[in-house]
This record gives C-alpha cells, structure tokens and sequence, in this order.
C-alpha cells in the first residue's frame, strides 16, 4: 500500500518535470471510514467511506498552480500534472514562492507517536453493541431522559504521504476510534439535548461507552429548566470544553499569514505579554497518542515541541515557508496542507500548562458570575479582537452553582480577556488536538434578559 | 431558459456524460441495482457524481493562485425502515459498484437474494432553472486576471486606509445521476460561481475588515467588471464604516433588520428546527406544532428551490426528486416540513425536494435551498425611523442554532446604533440570541423590499456543507438579546 502511493507520488512529480515544471510537490490522502449509529436501541445508519486523492502544486519559477483530484487513473493525473503546469504559466510570479529548499530529516520516529495502530479486528456486531450500550447507558441514568439523537462508533484509518521534487518523501498514518452519544432530557415543557464523546488512537485506550452515554445524559439532564441571566459585568469560569475554543482563537491569531496581512491585533506584540501570567501554550507534534501528532509539515518540514506563550509572554507566531520569506523569518514547521488549496499555517497538538485550582475553588472564586460549558456562534474577529458569542451554562451565585442559563452572549476582547485570566485549573485532559484546563476570566460582559 | 424539448436533449446527454466517463449504460445499473431489491428493502439509491472546480485568487495586487479540483465518485444507499446503509468508492467500475451496493444492502439483515431493476425510460426534469452550458460557465485565466486585479484597484481607490485587498473567483459544474430502485433515473448539472472580495482597513494602530461576494448558478458572462467593481467597493465601504465603530451596547432591545442576508436570521431560527429529521425524532423545539402560531401574523415564509440561476436552487435534489416551493409559515402559522424521502415516508407526507448531500461521499439529509421571508407593507424607511432606541444590523457573518432548544445566534458585521429614528453610528461586531420559536411572534413590522442575498451563503450540519440562499424585507423585532460589550 505504502509503496503503491509513493510510487504514484513519483509518477506525478517526474510528469510534472517532463512538462516543465521547475518544481513540484504531491501530496496523497486517504481514509478508511466505518461508523454504525444507532437510535432508540435500533441501528440507524451503516456508513463505510474509502476516499483518497492526490494534490500537486507546482511551480514555473517563482509562479505556482494547485490540482487536486480523485481520479487516480496514470492517464488522467499524466492529464492533469500537464494542466497543472500551464496553469503556473498563467499565474503571476511571487519571489517568496517555493519548496522549503531545505529537505527535512524526521526529528522524530512518528512510529512512536503511538497514533497508528492496525484497527483491532471488530465486528459490524461488535460495533453495534458499543453504540447500544452508550445509549443504553444514557437512558438508564434517569427516566427524563425521553428521547435521543443516538450514538455512534467510529472508525477511521488514514494515510498522508508527501514527495517534493527536492527529494523529500514522507508518510505517516493515523488510526481513530470514537464513541458519541446525543440525548434529549425533558421535563414538562423543558427539553433540553447535550452531547458526549470520546477518541482514542488505540481501541483499548478508549473509554467504555457507558462512561459516554452517562456523561452525555447527566449534561443534558443538568440543562433542565434554564433560566436567563440578567445582562451585567462579571467573572466568567470556561469548562475545558469551552476553554479549548477560547485558547484556538489565540493561536489562530499567530499565523504568519495574519501577522504579514496585519490582519491579527497581536502583530508587533512578539517578547511581550499577550496573557495573564498563568497562561503557558505549548505546541508539542511529538505527544504520545496527540490527535495532531505528525512528524514532519505540510511542506515535509521536521517538526519539534516549541512554547507559543510562556507565562503571559508571546513567544513567537507561526509559519510556513512562504509567510515565513514575506518576513525574513525561518518557517517555524507550522505547514499545513490540504489536497485542494497550498500550505496554511497550522498547528499540531495545543497543550495549555494545567494550573494549580480545584474546579471548585475556581467556581468560589467567580463568587457571582457565569460557568460557561457550551459556545455557539461566529463572533470572533481576531483581526481586532473582538469576542461574542452565544452561550449557556449555569449561573454562579455566593461561590455556588445555583442553576442552568440559557440565551445570553458573553463579549470582550480577547487581548483584555487573555490578560484577565485569573485562575487556570489542574483538570487538563487531552481530549483532541488541543487541550486545555478550565480557565476563570475576571471579567466579561454578559447579555440576557 | 431552454425549451422543454432542449431540455430532453440535455438530460440524455448527461446520461451520455455518465455512461462515457464510467461506463453506466441501463444495463449495467440494472444489473447493479438488482441486489438491493428485496421485501425488506423501502428505498435504495446510486448517485454518481463529477465535479471540476477552477479558482483564481489574488492578494497584494499579484494573482499567486490558480487551482483546478476534480472530484468523482459514486455512493450506494439502501434504507430499510429507519435503517440506512451506505458506502462509496472513487473508483468507478462494474465490481466496484457490486461491492459498495452489497456493503450497503447488508444493513436489511434478510438474506433475500435480491429482485429485479428497470430503468424507466428517460430520465425527467421538470425545471431548468440554470441552464448554463459548459462552454458559458468560465472565460480563459488571463480574462479572469483582469477583473481581479481591477477589483484590487477599485478597492484600494476607495480610500487610502485600505491596507490588504483579496479577491478571489471561483467557478464549479457539477454533474450528477441518481438511480432509484424504482427504476426513477435523475440527472442535472449544476453551475457554481462565486466571487469574494475581502479587505482589511487601518488607522492609527485600528483594524477592521470588510468583505463582500456575489454568486450562484449563473454563467460568467454575470461576472462582469461593473459587479465585480461593486463588490469590492461595497467591501471596502464595510471596512471603512466599520473603523469608527464603537463598542455595542449590550442586552435585550428592539432590533430592525436590513433586507436581504440577515434572512440567516430565518434560516437559524427557523429553517433548521423545521428540518424532516429533527421533526421525525422529536427532537426539535418546533416537533409536534405544525397548525400552532409560531410568528407573528406578518410573517409568510417560504423554503423556494425552484429561483432560477439562485445558490440555493436545483432541478432535482440530490435523491432525484423535483424542487418546490414550500410554505414552512403562512400568515404566522406553522405549515410545513422540509422532507427527503426518508423522512417524508416514516411521517407518511411527501418528500419537499429537500434530500440535499454534499457529495458522493454523503448521506442525503433534508436542507434548506433558498429561504426567504415574502415582503409585506412597510416603508422600510418608515421601520428604521419607528426605532426609539435600537440596534439597526446590515450585514451578517454566520449563525448557529441550537435544534432542541431553539436558541440561535448571529453575528453582526455592520450594524448601527439607532435613537430617535436616526442613526447615531456604527457599532462593532456583536452576536444576536434568540428563541426560534417565538423570535418571529414579536415581529411588528415587515418591509416592502423584499431582497435575496448576493449568493454566497453555505450551510454546515452533521460535517456536510451545501450552497443555500436566503431573501428577507427590513424587520423591527421588539425583543432580541445583542452581546455587545457596552
């Protein structure tokens, strides 16, 4: 399999050449899916998808063009690497275009990531019952759970593999299971839904479905009844759930394409503090078991662990070969790439350092304000800063949860939100590629009622 | 439009356009299909599909990207009550389909062997609401270059605060066959085009960005330099409004809404909870209350596939059954669903022309195409001036919903901060909540202008996302809560 789809890569990349290409870079992608769902104790859905597809960037100088394409026939990607180089023709040239120029050696042995593991024989039977007994568990937790969007067991085996025309060629893979279970708690005329999942690399590192579906049932049970809160000024506590959304909108701001567009209000703010001291970010592409493990970029360049924010203090942005020239500065192994556009800049695995405060002691220390366990919306622009966003969760009052809330929005700015960060707690759980422990903001604007 | 006659030459070209590229003359889907025939087998279905997609894009006054994307592939479903298995293949052949048709059918756990499939005659659309031929859907790259690079001017001469300019035009034709195992043959190709122009503005150490796109199922002579040139000056105008925004105020307030995009408030807080799926399970806050007063009697809103050239619209959706226009709420009532096949059977009502995918790769789920709430007596000037003290909001970024409770947001991207009937100024990005089912009910007052979005809009649910529209008139809401920081 390994040496079928590198050998395709080759095949594209020399066809590329023999059109005239300057340089070229073939990227394969491919994933094995298989999910069963089931709902009300019945199996609902039998989903198996196989996809995989090839994406050529290539260069004429310093100009370049992208294909992708699932037509893995020699006589159409022969085709379309031709097209590919035409189309390069007719772009403009951009002296920062180009491969890495410098082939990458694996820092690391992605083999001990401990992301990939031969899918362990089960059953359609087998993954069936994982799905019931989830659900099962979800409505044996309490008789007001009446209703259910189901659960599901999830498969997934992935391959990615890279040739450039500079001689790098890489691969590695990636093997996920996943449990998730959706329930509807009602109550009178309140009826309230919520969501629980699980992912693992290994089967056996996944948590028993029960654990899933009790989890799922207890969250939406807990949402019965909301009330909405009054608008005001107070702390707000993110669970570690809501956290990681908050914590991804400052990482989506170092990217180098933000930093040379302007377009992120953390430009110029490198050395200096972006966040309250308790706030440390890592990125770590070599974690154990990490969702986001990878041993090289999307360029093929050798990744390594690096602070992003120490104490408070910017560390660096993010780069890729390209942003990185626009700025004279060395790509920081932050490629990304996907088969239908050119690199972006991304990231691994998000670590934010676990502090040292109970969930509890950080719920007294709101003293009265909001526990926000669910975001929904858009309304972040981190061109400037600007934060609201829709929410529920439970109202705080004397150091206390006194009971769920509904349709209010919290707003801020994320550089006064960051830097208002009082407590950091020690319930970090890597959960998916990134992670982070329950954080208390001292101060946010919360519309309700 | 073409004639009906075109029509019929059209569609059996497509079937050609299958039956060349993957080698699916009758005989074979027959054969293919026969499998997946049985007692306990209530639908089953093939979709093949073939898509190219060419997009150009610039950035610093420079055209750095062109890009071209084929996509094919062909899904298998088979449906026994509730039950729906499905598997796809990007390889196209006679085994192939065998194998993905037999993973499928394993979902019905009879082991009847199979029956018999009869392809009936020819295949039928009964709209042509785009039709755009190959040859009319794109112009050479060095054509397109022109109007990008004009676009990045024309922003830029707006005024001198705009620092970044990206444009971007992308062109789809999207080809497609479904198969029923009741020998119901659909095909349709479908045109794509969408351009965006985004800017950034700064003064004095301020960022905001403005961005503005147009779009739908239009060939690319709609591609002109005068709308291109609208495009970018409407997002450079964005931008520029919104440097000397201050920050929102803050909690619950009458909000008008401008015409056209912010109908995403009707796609949120209506047309998600009116979804067959969410309705068959009981799972949404609308479940049940078909025939109840769930918006104020102004309020007619409609889910219309059938708009010619519109992002939203299709012949046939995506199961092969012909779209329609239907009314979801009629003078504030709850009238409709939005039904695919499977939904529609379990409720015992007919499929609406909703069953909508993303690809080969997806299962079909009811969607929305064009959303659009019809227009009724208002001066729009006359609404803007009834507001004491308010939230006037333009333009919108995207919006989420909460199905079971009903709770939707939005988030403005120009609004303005009324008292007095007058606009006193603009005001940064904030996020709208809401209750989907009584949003509508304190409705007081719905425009006269009526105006469907520019053609960009894009729905994500369950990890699929389809092109949708949506159309609204200008509308005072007495109570909508806005997260503002002031």
């Amino acid at each position: 399999m390994k040496d079928e789809f590198l050998g395709l890569l080759d095949f594209v990349v020399e066809r590329a050449a023999h059109y005239g290409a300057t340089a070229s870079e073939a990227l394969f992608l491919s994933s094995d899916d298989l999910s069963v769902a089931v709902r009300k104790g019945e199996v609902e859905k039998v989903h198996r998808t196989r996809s995989r597809g090839i994406g050529l960037r290539v260069f004429n100088g310093r100009s370049q063009a992208l294909i992708s394409t699932g037509d893995l026939a020699r006589e159409s990607l022969d085709r379309l690497a031709r097209e590919a180089v035409a189309l390069a023709r007719e772009t403009a040239p951009d002296p920062f275009n180009g491969l890495p120029g410098t082939p990458g050696t694996p820092g690391a042995d992605w083999k001990s990531f401990g992301i990939l593991e031969d899918l362990t024989e089960l059953s359609q039977d087998e993954r069936i019952r994982l799905a019931l007994e989830a659900e099962r568990a979800a409505f044996g937790e309490d008789s007001r759970i009446r209703n259910s969007e189901g659960a599901e067991f999830q498969t997934t085996v992935s391959h990615r593999a890279l040739v450039n025309s500079e001689g790098f060629s890489g691969t590695y893979g990636r093997s996920l299971y996943g449990v998730s279970c959706s329930v509807i708690a009602q109550d009178g005329d309140s009826m309230e839904r919520d969501y629980w999942y699980e992912q693992s690399h290994t089967f056996k590192g996944l948590p028993h479905p029960e654990e899933v579906g009790r989890h799922a049932a207890k969250r939406a049970l807990s949402r019965l009844h909301p009330k909405r809160p009054r608008t005001v000024t107070c702390p707000v506590l993110f669970d570690p759930e809501t956290a990681r959304s908050l914590v991804s909108h400052l990482v989506g701001a170092l990217s180098g394409y933000a930093l040379y567009r302007n377009a992120t209000y953390l430009k110029g703010r490198e050395g200096t503090d972006v966040a309250s001291p308790l706030l440390t970010i890592r990125e770590d592409p070599w974690l154990y078991g990490g969702f986001g493990s990878r041993p090289f970029d999307g360029e093929g360049i050798s990744t390594a662990p690096k602070a992003l924010v120490e104490r408070g203090v910017l560390k660096t942005f993010l780069f890729d070969s390209y942003s990185g020239r626009k700025l004279g500065r060395p790509s920081t192994g932050n490629a990304v790439r996907s088969l239908g556009d050119v690199p972006q800049v991304g990231v691994s695995n998000i670590l934010v350092a676990s502090g040292e405060s109970s969930k509890e002691s950080l719920i007294k220390a709101v003293g009265t304000g909001l526990y926000v366990t669910e975001l929904i919306g858009f309304g972040v622009n981190t061109v400037n800063g600007d934060y609201s966003r829709g929410a529920f969760g439970f109202w705080i009052e004397n150091g206390e949860i006194s009971g769920p809330v509904t349709e209010l929005t919290i707003a801020g700015n994320l550089d006064s939100i960051y830097k208002g960060i009082t407590g950091v707690g020690n319930d970090l759980k890597i959960r998916g590629s990134l992670a982070s422990p329950s954080i208390l903001v001292h101060e946010m604007r919360v519309g309700g009622a | 439009m073409g004639d009906m006659e075109m029509d019929g030459q059209d569609n059996k070209g497509l079937v050609r356009f299958f039956e060349s590229r993957f080698g699916t003359h009758e005989g074979l889907l027959e054969d293919v299909m026969g499998p997946a025939v049985s007692k306990s087998v209530d639908d089953a279905d093939l979709y093949f599909e073939y898509t190219t997609a060419r997009t150009l894009s610039l950035e610093e006054g420079i055209v750095k990207k062109g890009g071209l994307h084929v996509s094919q592939g062909v899904g298998a479903r088979v449906i026994s009550g509730e039950k729906t298995g499905y598997a796809m293949t990007e390889e196209v052949r006679p085994e192939t389909l065998k194998d993905i048709v037999r993973t499928a059918r394993a979902i019905s756990l009879d082991s009847a062997s199979g029956g018999v499939v009869r392809i009936s005659g020819s295949p039928l659309r009964t709209h042509s609401l785009y039709p755009v031929g190959e040859e009319e859907l794109d112009v050479p790259v060095p054509e397109k270059k022109d109007l990008l690079v004009e676009a990045d001017r024309i922003a830029r001469s707006v005024d001198p605060r705009i620092s970044q300019v990206m444009v971007s035009v992308s062109t789809e034709m999207k080809h497609i066959m479904v198969v029923r195992k009741d020998g119901h043959l659909a095909v349709d190709r479908l045109p794509l085009i969408r351009v965006n122009v985004t800017v950034i503005a700064e003064e004095k150490g301020q960022r905001q960005t403005g961005s503005y796109g147009y779009g739908g199922r239009i060939p690319f002579s709609e591609v002109t330099g005068d709308k291109v040139a609208h495009a970018a000056r409407e997002a450079a105008r964005q931008a520029i409004v919104n440097l000397s925004a201050r920050p929102c105020p803050t909690g619950t307030m009458p909000v008008v809404l401008g015409p056209g995009w912010p109908g995403i408030l009707l796609h949120e807080a209506i047309g998600h909870g009116l979804e067959g799926d969410f309705n068959r399970k009981g799972t949404s806050a609308f479940s049940g209350r078909i025939g109840e007063r769930v918006a104020s009697p102004l309020c007619t809103i409609v889910d219309d596939g059938t708009l010619s050239y519109r992002r939203g619209s299709l012949n046939v959706d995506d199961e092969g059954t012909p779209t329609q226009r239907t009314v979801l709420i009629e003078n504030g009532i709850l009238k409709g669903y939005l039904q695919d096949r499977l939904n529609a059977r379990l409720m015992g009502m007919s499929p609406t022309g909703n069953g909508r995918r993303e690809s080969y790769a997806h299962v079909p789920m009811p969607r929305m195409t064009n959303t659009v709430m019809l227009a009724g007596e208002s001066d729009p000037e006359e609404i803007i001036r009834s507001l004491e003290k308010g939230l006037y909001a333009v333009n919108f970024g995207g919006g989420q919903v909460d199905i079971t409770s009903g709770k939707f947001v939005f988030s403005t991207s120009e609004a303005y901060w009324v008292e007095d009937g007058k606009i006193q100024y603009p005001v940064r990005g904030a996020t709208l909540i809401g209750n989907g089912p009584d949003v509508l009910t304190r409705v007081t007052m719905v425009g006269s202008d009526l105006a469907l979005d520019p053609g960009v809009g894009t729905c994500g649910k369950d990890g699929q996302s389809v092109p949708v529209g949506v159309g609204l008139p200008t509308l005072r809401i007495e109570e909508l809560t806005v997260g503002g920081t002031a």
